[in-house]
């Protein structure tokens, strides 16, 4: 899937917005590996940012924008599976699955992976 | 630790140190702490069920995780499981009330005797209380009670503590506790892998919002010499401040350590 330069993307925009907001420098380019590995997960997962979080959320009969459980879901494993496909060490691996859940996170869908170093081998 | 500097220094700590052991003996004061705890009617709703988390078999942890109650599950070496035994006062049917006569307690000079206990309080108060909707609220406030004296009593043995919900659906299967104990929260408790300080005291509202005199709408006038005699007890600390770069820089580097997104 051909993906537009990601910064045209509204959710990578908020996601950077809020990593700018909280943690304060330079997103864009302070971690000069934060937006590639976005777009690796995008071709990994064959979709594009916007429809990730897009799935992600559903909108209640309220009105009310709410998380989608199946959603959240199906994107908490691609990001596990994203993780671990790399051949990397597990330091490594572990910032690859977080980046792109601080990308969830920062376009207001909560998602934790537990601490990677804790988990039991 | 003094009493009021327990009080001051807890917090809600986030970040255990996965693992470092939390001894046996700590845990056996904070359950103490709770066994002695103020207890209406000496019923003693709480129960607690004690959990080494490396004896969890991962799916069983995983089953006890919410959305926010994940990491800090996966970080706690040690967690407490809090129940409300709803059964206890129809099975106990005042004889915990006698004991409190007995031991005077509850004396006669404030109108108590057995008689009393096993023909108005028990049948007349206790046994329909049960039946009310009131009930639940009642024994899970006493049992929070409990469980905040073992919360402070960790402080005081040098632990982070921190109360947290887990999945309430399926944690009386994963602990195979009777189907009348109702699930309340789980202490997380381990060493903090924060500084203890995790950023200062969390901001409180304005206490003359929260306390009144008399009647609601009459504040309760907070004295700033009282105040200062708090923080010379070091009952009221630093508080934290937003976008604290000391606080973040610390985030920063658990978050490296202990592989977390930012």
């Amino acid at each position: 899937m051909e993906l537009k330069p990601l910064l045209e993307y509204e959710s990578v925009r908020n996601w950077l917005d809020g990593l700018r907001a909280h943690w304060g420098g330079d997103p864009a380019n302070d971690d000069p590996e934060r937006l590639p590995l976005l777009q690796a997960f995008c071709d990994f997962a064959g979709t594009d940012p916007d429809t990730v979080i897009g799935e992600c959320v559903r909108i209640d009969k309220a009105g009310d924008r709410r998380i989608s459980i199946k959603g959240r879901r199906k994107y908490a494993a691609l990001i596990d599976e994203f993780q671990t496909a790399s051949e990397e060490s597990r330091l490594r691996k572990a910032k690859r699955g977080n980046t792109i859940r601080s990308f969830l996170i920062h376009n207001g869908i909560l998602l934790a992976a537990g601490a990677q170093l804790a988990k039991k081998a | 630790m003094e009493f009021k500097e327990v009080i001051g220094r807890r917090r809600t700590i986030r970040f255990f140190e996965p693992d470092k052991p939390v001894p046996r003996e700590k845990i056996q004061v904070m359950l103490e702490a709770a066994l002695l705890a103020s207890c209406a009617v000496n019923a003693h709703w709480l129960k607690a069920v004690v959990v080494e988390r490396d004896k969890l078999p991962q799916d069983k942890l995983d089953k006890l995780k919410t959305p926010v109650a994940d990491i800090a599950l996966d970080l706690a070496p040690v967690h407490i499981y809090f129940f409300v035994d709803l059964g206890v006062v129809n099975r106990n049917q005042g004889t915990r009330l006698r004991q409190l006569v007995d031991v005077g307690a509850l004396p006669p000079t404030h109108g108590w005797s057995h008689r009393f206990v096993d023909e108005m309080v028990y049948p007349q108060i206790l046994k329909p209380l049960t039946e009310s909707p009131a009930y639940v609220a009642a024994a899970a406030a006493d049992a929070g009670m409990a469980a905040c004296q073992a919360l402070l009593a960790g402080v005081d043995e040098g632990l982070g503590v921190a109360m947290n919900t887990p999945n309430p659906e399926i944690i009386q299967s994963v602990f195979e506790v009777p189907q009348d104990w109702l699930s309340l929260w789980v202490l997380l408790v381990g060493y903090p892998a924060e500084s203890w300080e995790a950023g200062g005291q969390r901001p409180r509202p304005p206490f003359e919002e929260q306390f009144f005199e008399g009647k609601y709408g009459v504040p309760f006038k907070r004295d700033p010499a009282v105040v200062e005699q708090l923080k010379a007890a070091k009952m009221i600390q630093r508080a934290a401040v937003p976008n604290d770069p000391a606080r973040k820089a610390e985030i920063k580097a658990l978050a490296e350590r202990l592989g977390l997104p930012l």
